[in-house]
């Protein structure tokens, strides 16, 4: 097969130029900045700042709140990925069912994603408020117990877990929806007719099949789970009960702009990029390679 | 012919552009920390201050929460972009200070333009700093409790007697709760701030030098017997389900939602709320009343106490940045005296319930019968002329204190929650506080 070619070296990063312009400005720059930062004291924002080398990064690891903070972040983060993907596509095996209405099934699944992730801390909030919140309030007139979802330190990381997991069900949704699509109608009939029942269908060819697709939710969910519950954090629990649902981004966040410790923060946050650039690897060289991209 | 037309053309935009420019007044930016119905207010204000002053126009925005508000400052700043007028969160009067982006606002005044003499005890007390203002007080408030009369009456207790102590105020919750006049018996929210007031109400520092007044704190005083003393009584009315919260920390409406809906007899909170809790108590059908602050009637570690101490001016003050041309800085002074001046803290008094921060506005609200007829807002200014002048309640003065209120938080979460001791997480609380403040001198030293 012939493959055009530009002439010259010059072109091809002539049409690349603005996505290159615009990486460098606010994603190379900002992480080198974020680097450098983190190897100094700072005050104010930046107003004033001193060199200390490593001094933030060991104060990190020789604190305990801080590997409470990282155990915390595994914890939550693992259960939002593991339960949240499978959740997820139990649900797209069963909304991808013929059923009537499957169209508006789809589209109410979808719809937790559209919302932001503080409006739907505060819906939360106000359902599992204890003083006057609906959970509590059904709670009390049937078994007649009120738990204080917010202020024990189980309760408010698993209510932080579950939030976050409703929260992201329509984007996983959407994507597996699609996959399930894809799914060869004939191979499943074929296997059907060699006496393969619904699980072991299931099992070994719609999951098998479904492998590129999950490889890449894992992916973005773990982005998700350690980066994007710091809106649901923020709004539902700020970091408490003693901690119980401080995780790693909303540590940063608290030290860098609520106390202004914006080199402390720094570091925190090239931990956090270094230990989610290593679970990507692992991914790659682990599950990745399990991956069943089709064709010959 | 063209050429003519284009040239008389360029002239004429030239020449109205210099007109313009002539009339355009100084513009000042002021942010603030006030959504809802006090935002409306400041608009109000705002808009009263241009139409009386054509050379000056005046541009309030609001930041979001006291944090924010700072930070977006000091950002601006470091851009060289800095708003003119600040609102600064009182515990944030150090850092305002050492961030060296403000302008003490006595240097601008020449003569008595700031009526300093004129602002009433408490505030001037706070915002002096080695004897100069730094800023200009404005919204100014101090916890009070807000009990309903209704539960009250229903619980068997009278109306007219509020608990005034620590011991008064557990005895009159066990009869709430027992009577099942009310689920719960108080509601405040988790928040550091009462905690440093009652430190203050019974004469304790909260750290070292004069409470960081007298030079730069360098440790903190949260093991002392103070601090143990709050926290057991505090511990005590948590286990016995009198007091209730949300859950988190901070919470201010949380505890409001308490309250209001009836679920607990009392409130501790912010005078700043009167005028709000007055509507809900008519919205919702009760009879509010409001007293001084409870505080614990034993002694402190052998001390004994004869009443309360008094307590912290809370809230915010104004603060003028630097780095702008002279015009500039006098309008915005102009704006800022303006806006605390004794007519001015009248209205922001009976819109909100903060204080009125000058004698002359006192002076104005008694001429007008005013607290003869809101009791509501007389226990609340009436305890703030009653506070006894001291480093104690003057209130601390450290660079770190937004960190080192939530690790006083976070101590209390965990006595509550039953983790630790009071003696196991005020000595904890106390080691990570001590590196706070240490942590904060060195990053401006």
């Amino acid at each position: 097969m012939h493959q055009a070619r530009f002439k010259g070296r010059l072109i091809p990063f002539l049409f690349m130029a603005p996505t290159l312009a615009i990486l460098v400005l606010f994603l190379y720059y900002p992480v080198f900045q974020t680097f450098k930062l983190s190897l100094y004291r700072v005050a104010f924002l930046g107003l004033r700042k001193k060199f200390i080398g490593f001094a933030n990064f060991v104060d990190l690891f020789k604190s305990s709140a801080y590997l409470h903070t990282v155990l915390i972040t595994l914890l939550i983060a693992g259960a939002i990925v593991v339960i949240g993907l499978s959740v997820s596509l139990a649900i797209s095996v069963l909304a991808n069912q013929k059923v009537r209405g499957a169209r508006v099934y789809r589209l109410l699944l979808i719809w937790p994603y559209a919302l932001s992730p503080a409006v739907a801390g505060v819906i939360w909030l106000f359902m599992f408020s204890p003083g006057f919140g609906i959970v509590n309030y059904l709670l009390s007139i049937t078994v007649h117990i009120e738990p204080n979802w917010l202020g024990d330190p189980y309760l408010a990381v698993i209510l932080i877990i579950v939030v976050s997991i409703w929260k992201n069900i329509g984007y996983n949704v959407v994507f597996y929806l699609a996959a399930l699509q894809n799914v060869n109608a004939d191979v499943l009939e074929a296997a059907a007719i060699d006496g393969a029942g619904p699980w072991r269908r299931f099992r070994s060819i719609t999951f098998a099949l479904l492998s590129p697709m999950t490889f890449f939710l894992l992916i973005t969910n773990i982005t998700y789970a350690f980066f994007d519950i710091f809106g649901t954090v923020d709004i539902m629990t700020k970091g408490g009960p003693i901690d119980g649902t401080n995780v790693m981004i909303y540590n940063l966040y608290r030290d860098g702009f609520q106390y202004y410790k914006t080199g402390f923060a720094s570091a925190q946050s090239v931990i956090l990029f270094v230990g989610v650039i290593i679970l990507t690897i692992i991914q790659f060289r682990t599950s990745g390679k399990r991956v069943y991209y089709g064709g010959a | 012919m063209k050429r003519v037309l284009v040239l008389v053309m360029l002239g004429l935009l030239v020449f109205s552009g210099l007109v313009l420019a002539q009339q355009k007044p100084t513009e000042i930016t002021f942010w603030h920390a006030f959504g809802g119905g006090r935002m409306h207010l400041i608009e109000r204000m705002v808009e009263d201050f241009n139409y009386t002053h054509p050379t000056i126009h005046v541009t309030a925005e609001f930041k979001g929460s006291y944090r924010d508000t700072l930070n977006a400052a000091i950002l601006a700043a470091q851009q060289g972009n800095a708003p003119d007028i600040v609102q600064i969160f009182e515990v944030g009067t150090q850092l305002g200070i050492d961030s060296g982006i403000f302008v003490p606002i006595q240097d601008l005044c020449v003569g008595n333009e700031l009526h300093a003499d004129d602002l009433i005890g408490g505030v001037a007390d706070y915002y002096k700093v080695n004897g100069k203002y730094n800023s200009l007080p404005w919204n100014s408030s101090n916890p009070v409790l807000y009990y309903n009369k209704d539960i009250f009456r229903a619980a068997g207790l009278d109306p007219e007697k509020p608990p005034r102590t620590f011991e008064d105020m557990l005895a009159y919750s066990k009869q709430i709760v027992e009577s099942g006049a009310a689920k719960n018996a108080i509601s405040w929210p988790l928040h550091s701030w009462f905690f440093e007031q009652w430190m203050a109400n019974m004469g304790e520092e909260l750290v070292n030098n004069g409470n960081g007044r007298d030079a730069r704190a360098t440790e903190s005083y949260l093991t002392g017997d103070g601090a143990k003393t709050i926290l057991t009584w505090w511990k005590e009315m948590a286990d016995k389900g009198y007091w209730a919260y949300s859950g988190k920390l901070e919470d201010w409406d949380g505890a409001d939602a308490i309250f209001v809906s009836g679920q607990a007899a009392m409130e501790i909170t912010s005078t700043s709320d009167v005028t709000q809790r007055q509507n809900d108590a008519a919205e919702n059908g009760f009879e509010l009343g409001t007293a001084y602050l409870p505080y614990p009637a034993t002694t402190v570690g052998g001390r004994q106490l004869s009443g309360p101490e008094g307590v912290i001016v809370g809230g915010a003050s104004i603060w003028i940045t630097k780095d702008h041309p002279e015009a500039e800085l006098q309008a915005a002074k102009t704006f800022v005296l303006w806006f605390t001046n004794t007519e001015n803290a009248v209205r922001w008094h009976k819109a909100t319930g903060y204080f009125p921060i000058r004698k002359s506005a006192v002076d104005v609200l008694n001429a007008e019968d005013w607290f003869q007829t809101n009791p509501a807002y007389k226990a609340a200014f009436d305890q703030l002329l009653n506070t006894k002048p001291s480093r104690a309640t003057q209130g601390a003065f450290i660079g770190a204190f937004p960190q080192v209120r939530t690790i006083i938080e976070q101590a209390v979460e965990k006595v509550i929650a039953g983790k630790a001791t009071v003696d196991e997480a005020l000595a904890e609380a106390k080691k990570l506080a001590d590196k706070a403040i240490q942590d904060y001198n060195a990053s401006v030293e």
